[in-house]
């Protein structure tokens, strides 16, 4: 007889036991103010487990994790941008800024990971989903799956950020360990 | 190892060695907290009416304290008119929902579906909100002007006063459906390349 199939409560806790870590990323990359980024946490936990009662397996547990973070993620950034009107960049407009000349406060990891987040941060909402796909060690066909970008782009951005972060952060490279 | 890829690397490693701030919820806490997140948006909505309501109640109030005909049909316009945005909010659900399908659509096309809903409520704005309140304030501001002293002029200056403001938000609203359609291009064009 075929296993049941898992409950929506049973699904949540797969999520939360295997990607709790990488959501707390998720949102530290989405939002600077630690008041709000802890009820944006909220959200996306609430989401997600709201989400598991429509769970069918079409895609992987994985994709519909990020998924569901990264959309809600989204939809507080289009918030926030009405409100503070803030101006968000492509990787290609940040490709053509140049970098600090601080390079070698990079040296030290906590500065590197603030200067990392202000990068992330700074960017519009798909973009930032790629950086934070390629950090979080995704390879390039899953980031399309979970963006929707054609592999042809996600293979271009993953390129800019190699470059953009080999540019920014080189000089600390072979001292932060 | 190339050089390019080693502070990639170890970013990454940074990046996803970063200590956690411990804020893992159970489920009941998630159940619990999911109820309330209903609760306030059941709440909002309820704000959004009971404000359209008062503004109803203030005009239906001036329509029966005022004994004369053109203050009363712009009592009535401007409620039919608060009456009628009412119930395009309602119909568009103006405190939205958790969408059905977050895990299905993908970042471009859940953030595209986004950003139209807002494009298209800005580009409809003169057949949702402000259209249904120009017979109304037109017709108010006319019955107010007319039995003041002077009163062509002072008619004259506030409607022009009226129509000034409809067409700055008329435009301002535009403007902004412009901007959000430039967001929509470049998300077509990122998904266009399959």
């Amino acid at each position: 007889m075929p296993a049941p199939p898992p409950t929506q409560d049973e699904l949540y806790r797969e999520a939360a036991d295997t990607y709790d870590a990488a959501l707390e990323r998720l949102a530290r990359a989405y939002e600077a103010d630690a008041e709000v980024r802890r009820d944006l946490l909220q959200d996306i936990h609430i989401a997600l487990w709201r989400s598991f009662e429509g769970f069918d397996g079409r895609c992987s547990l994985r994709t519909w994790v990020y998924r569901v973070a990264h959309n809600t993620a989204a939809s507080h950034v289009i918030r926030e941008r009405r409100n503070k009107s803030q101006t968000l960049v492509g990787l290609e407009e940040l490709e053509s800024v140049p970098a600090h000349r601080d390079g070698e406060l990079a040296a030290d990891r906590r500065y590197a990971l603030e200067r990392l987040l202000e990068l992330v941060q700074s960017l519009k909402p798909l973009d930032r989903q790629v950086i934070l796909s390629y950090l979080e060690g995704l390879d390039a066909g899953s980031i399309g799956e979970i963006t929707g970008i054609s592999p042809g782009n996600v293979a271009t951005k993953i390129h800019r950020i190699k470059n953009l972060l080999a540019r920014r952060f080189r000089e600390g490279g072979r001292h932060d360990e | 190892m190339t050089n390019e890829s080693l502070p990639n690397d170890r970013l990454k490693r940074a990046w996803q060695n970063q200590p956690s701030e411990g804020m893992r919820m159970s489920v009941d806490e998630i159940r619990r907290r999911a109820g309330k997140f209903q609760k306030t948006i059941y709440w909002r909505n309820a704000r959004e009416y009971v404000a359209g309501l008062a503004v109803v109640v203030f005009f239906g109030f001036m329509f029966w304290l005022s004994s004369d005909v053109l203050t009363r049909v712009s009592c009535g316009l401007v409620n039919v008119g608060v009456l009628y945005i009412m119930w395009h909010l309602h119909q568009r659900g103006s405190s939205r929902n958790l969408p059905a399908d977050l895990g299905l659509a993908s970042g471009i096309e859940y953030h595209r579906r986004e950003l139209e809903r807002q494009r298209d409520l800005l580009q409809s704005v003169w057949w949702w909100y402000l259209g249904p309140m120009i017979p109304g304030g037109v017709a108010f501001v006319v019955a107010q002007a007319r039995t003041s002293p002077g009163h062509l002029r002072h008619m004259g200056l506030s409607l022009a006063f009226f129509a000034l403001v409809v067409a700055l938000v008329g435009w301002l609203n535009h403007w902004a459906a412009r901007r959000l359609q430039s967001r929509i291009d470049e998300l077509n064009a990122l998904e266009g390349q399959r």
